[in-house]
């Protein structure tokens, strides 16, 4: 079958097989391509989660006194989930506004202590010591205490994770 | 400037002459059944594409293998297609390779000088199997585990050697973290390239030989 079969057709048959094959060829490709491209860069498309981690009702908050919550914070990466447990000490002095602290001491690590008869925070590890509100009283930490960004919705505190 | 690329390649690679050795090679005037082997290596192409897919997730030990399933399908965006077509194309192959048997088998198209096709066919036809066996513990539920539990004791029916291969299958006595690494090594190395030599030796001799007619009514 020559060109010279076709002349007065517009599209002879091997030209009209050619683009049926290319066109569903295509939309085959087309087909697995996206559904791939969604799948592969599916995890790194997902948004951190910026959850606000729920602490505890603020009724047990006394004022002026460091008061220590724990709660343990669900992370899942993949189709791992670890649990792990963080401990803050939130303070208030007008009842309206909340300081909330990491136990964590800003030297090495260590965890904090709030010890009421002295009105401060000893770290145990190089008797570092802080205030009520999380300065540097004495010893080896370079930084008050950190901080987490919180909010008070129907009387739950929630400090916002990683931060 | 194309067609100028294509011809500098061709000189070459001679590459035209193989593509017209494949596609413009000619062929008696046969039937949609003789589709059947193009219609399996297609499922074919289709369960590498989506099994190299499916490895970017999964990972083969008891710990993580169930949950990391779960994950591809309920988590990430398009797994459960991804999973599906995988799942359903296993399913396809082994019934689209037994078809496409069939039809050899009833157009005596295995005679002389195809033999060596139809043998070939017939490992093939044990490694999609394979395929379709070590691949149903990989979600490691508990359907993929009594099935295999039950699936490796047949190996264990064997006169004489029985026992021996049964544990050889199951890289001990019990199904274990080392049967399920060993089942997804032979599902993902082992097989694959079983399938690729064979289906190239295959076919390399249904180009060499040719198609076989569609038999005649007295033949
Ligand atoms: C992964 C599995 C297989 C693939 C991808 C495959 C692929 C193919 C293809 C594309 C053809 C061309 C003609 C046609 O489609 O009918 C063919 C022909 C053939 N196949 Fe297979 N095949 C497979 C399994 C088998 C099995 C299980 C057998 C038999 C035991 C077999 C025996 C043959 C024979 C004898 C021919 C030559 C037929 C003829 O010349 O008319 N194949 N195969
Ligand atoms: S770790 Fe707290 S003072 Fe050194």
């Amino acid at each position: 079958m020559g060109e010279s079969d076709n002349k007065e057709e517009k599209i002879n048959r091997s030209d009209f097989m050619k683009a049926t094959i290319a066109g569903i060829g295509g939309l085959i490709g087309i087909a697995y391509g996206l559904p791939a491209v969604a799948y592969v860069i599916g995890p790194a498309a997902k948004q951190g989660s910026s959850d606000w981690i729920q602490l505890g009702s603020v009724n047990k908050i006394e004022m002026n006194t460091p008061t220590l919550f724990k709660a343990v914070v669900e992370t899942q990466t993949g189709w791992i989930k670890s649990e792990e447990e963080i401990s803050a000490y939130v303070l208030t002095e007008n009842g309206q506004d909340y300081i909330v602290m990491s136990n964590v001491c800003t030297h090495l690590g260590c965890r904090v202590r709030w010890v009421a008869e002295q009105g401060e925070f000893f770290c145990p590890c190089h008797n570092g010591v802080f205030s009520r509100d999380g300065s540097v009283v004495s010893g080896p930490p370079p930084r008050p205490l950190d901080r987490f960004e919180s909010k008070v919705e129907a009387g739950i505190l929630y400090v916002k994770r990683g931060g | 400037m194309l067609a100028n690329i294509g011809d500098w390649l061709n000189e070459r690679f001679g590459w035209r002459s193989v593509w017209e050795a494949i596609f413009l090679r000619k062929i008696p005037h046969v039937n949609w059944l003789y589709t059947l082997g193009s219609a399996t290596l297609f499922v074919a192409v289709n369960q590498a594409i989506t099994g190299i897919l499916l490895t970017l997730y999964y990972v083969p030990t008891p710990d993580h293998a169930y949950d990391s399933v779960v994950y591809i399908t309920t988590q990430l965006p398009m797994g459960w297609f991804i999973r599906g077509l995988h799942h359903w194309g296993a399913s396809a192959m082994v019934i689209l390779t037994v078809a496409h048997l069939l039809r050899v088998f009833f157009y005596g198209a295995y005679k002389f000088p195809r033999e060596v096709t139809w043998m070939t066919g017939v490992i093939l036809l044990i490694v999609v199997i394979g395929f379709g066996f070590t691949g149903y513990l990989l979600p490691w539920d508990q359907r993929a585990y009594w099935a295999t539990t039950v699936g490796t004791r047949i190996v264990g029916v064997a006169p004489v050697v029985g026992d021996w291969l049964l544990r050889v299958a199951r890289g001990g006595d019990e199904l274990s973290a080392v049967t399920l690494a060993r089942f997804f090594g032979t599902h993902v190395w082992v097989l694959p390239a079983a399938l690729i030599i064979l289906v190239g030796m295959h076919l390399y001799l249904v180009i060499r030989n040719g198609i076989s007619a569609v038999p005649g009514k007295d033949e």
